[in-house]
């Protein structure tokens, strides 16, 4: 009897990790999570931005074809340019070097739709501000 | 006993998703949790020993000051404050958070929403796990109700709820379990002879060192309650050397030398202590914080008198809360930052829930003692909650809290 009771267990068990494991794949909540970002702020132009540090992630859908990301950093003097490395699942696909304030936009085209509903985008820059700031990246659009 | 550690369970979920949920604090891995914690991703997805691939990662090449990470004089290289402890216990949660990251086809660079939860919830495991221990240990000594009050006193009554929960990356829970350990692992040296016993006491013994190198003392205050054994205590310390090999590499890799001051200046002030402050101030005093601990003094005075089998602990547990109390109160920062309670005596609270269970034990005697204890012990607990939940919703400040503030936002929300 214990050892039915307990063969039922484990069978709730796996069927439950089983369903929890399919649902985690590929889960719909996954485009609104980002990482290594700052809260939201104005910039000095008034263009909303969020503050990364050496590294951040986001997610955007992956039936658009066009990813535009807007990307800054602050100059003092002297102040070496800043690279950010722009990758989609983990594959590199540009490169942009920020050599002053302005902002620079960086247009990636998606690569063929995969199965999951959301593809990452990881941004890093290869030296930080003062405070961690890496760089400021605006609102990114998805065509 | 499960009835309590079940609730505890229950309530620390709870507790977790609410801080979390309702955004009372910032992502786990914070603070000192972070540098506690930098170790895992360090070694386990950049394959360095020297955390520079994390801080190129993270932060641009330079940790920010705010992480307790220098770069060593001399060498430049970065050396952590904070040791390797709590990363080696946390790896299975960290194993388990980088498996469904990947899964998820989040960023695995140690950093993202399972890593973070991963080292949030490992701190309430280890919590729950050390309450698991506290209460065997005490079981043999007490009765089940006298140890189901115990370690809901101490759970509730102090400050070890708001370390498994809501400051759960640092280091305090994990102390708290070996603390917990050690006293079954001490117990059960001088009832067996097993070299099983030296190797685990070994074990315990090198990762109590590795959370935190000063509760060393811990080992130094019961060795001498420990039954003499070469070859037992031979193999026990081989096992000990063994654990902390890492560490005493890491150190020589960063530095030159494996033993190290890894808060580079920052130090202690033996000469002018701050024992009346670490004890009953308003900033962070122990009693004033956590006034049910007094009880457990008491209970210290009483055990020493009493036929009971943990009369044993007692001298130990005193002069090691004696010379941890003024080893607190030497360090530069005798406050330990901002805080709920006095964070420095986490770690020692297995030592006094033998004090408070010797009192609880004391007070059943009678009816009349019994229901004045009860009422002292549930209005301690009421309040220790709520002040937990004023500082979570910073009612009540971080660190430097006057008489003043106590007494403006005393039993008030706002």
């Amino acid at each position: 009897m214990a050892l039915k009771r307990r063969l039922i267990a484990l069978i709730l068990i796996g069927t439950a990790l089983g369903a929890l494991l399919a649902y985690l794949h590929d889960p719909p909540w996954l485009l609104s999570v980002t990482s290594g970002m700052r809260p939201w702020e104005t910039d000095l132009d008034g263009r909303r931005v969020r503050w990364m540090g050496g590294h951040a992630s986001l997610f955007v859908p992956s039936d658009g074809r066009l990813v535009s990301i807007p990307i800054r950093t602050t100059f003092n003097s002297g102040d070496p340019p800043v690279t950010a490395t722009i990758s989609i699942d983990d594959r590199p696909v540009d490169r942009v070097t920020l050599t002053d304030a302005e902002w620079r936009l960086s247009t990636i085209r998606l690569p063929p739709n995969g199965s999951r509903r959301a593809r990452r985008v990881d941004i890093r820059v290869d030296r930080t501000r003062a405070d961690n700031r890496g760089a400021a990246v605006g609102e990114v659009t998805v065509r | 006993m499960k009835t309590v550690i079940a609730a505890a369970a229950a309530a620390g979920l709870a507790a977790y998703t609410l801080i979390y949920a309702a955004g009372l604090a910032p992502a786990p891995i914070r603070s000192d949790g972070f540098s506690y914690y930098v170790y895992l991703p360090s070694w386990f997805l950049y394959h360095d020993a020297t955390l520079a691939s994390v801080a190129n990662d993270c932060c641009g090449g330079e940790f920010p000051a705010s992480t307790a990470i220098i770069r060593w004089p001399g060498t430049n290289r970065w050396v952590n404050a904070h040791p390797i402890g709590v990363a080696i216990m946390q790896m299975p949660f960290f194993a388990i958070a980088h498996a469904l990251t990947r899964w998820t086809n989040l960023s695995a660079d140690g950093f993202t929403l399972y890593y973070q939860h991963a080292a949030g919830i490992a701190g309430l495991c280890w919590t729950l796990a050390g309450l698991w221990v506290l209460g065997n240990v005490l079981r043999r000594h007490f009765s089940a109700a006298v140890t189901a009050a115990t370690l809901a006193t101490i759970l509730f009554g102090t400050n070890l709820f708001h370390y498994a929960t809501f400051d759960s990356s640092y280091s305090h829970a994990y102390s708290f379990f070996l603390f917990a350990a050690f006293l079954a692992v001490a117990e059960r040296w001088n009832r067996d002879g097993k070299a099983s016993t030296a190797v685990l006491a070994g074990l315990v013994a090198g990762l109590i060192v590795l959370v935190r190198h000063t509760n060393a003392l811990l080992l130094v205050c019961f060795a001498p309650a420990l039954r003499s054994d070469a070859r037992r205590l031979a193999l026990a310390a081989a096992t000990f050397l063994l654990v902390v090999a890492p560490e005493l590499a890491i150190y020589y890799q960063a530095t030159g030398r494996p033993i190290v001051s890894s808060y580079g200046e920052l130090g202690f002030n033996f000469t002018s202590p701050r024992i009346f402050d670490v004890l009953f101030s308003t900033q962070k005093g122990l009693f004033f914080w956590a006034p049910v601990l007094l009880l457990g003094c008491a209970g210290f005075a009483i055990l020493s008198r009493a036929p009971s089998s943990a009369r044993r602990l007692v001298l130990p547990s005193v002069v090691f809360l004696a010379l941890d109390t003024y080893l607190i109160a030497s360090w530069w920062d005798w406050q330990f930052g901002g805080s709920f309670g006095h964070r420095g005596f986490v770690d020692a609270l297995p030592l006094f829930a033998v004090g408070l269970a010797a009192f609880f034990a004391w007070a059943t005697r009678t009816t009349s003692r019994r229901a004045l204890v009860a009422t002292i012990v549930v209005c301690a607990i009421a309040l220790n909650l709520f002040q937990m939940a004023q500082y979570w919703n910073r009612v009540l400040p971080f660190s430097d809290t006057t008489w003043d503030d106590y007494r403006a936002v005393f039993l008030r929300w706002r």
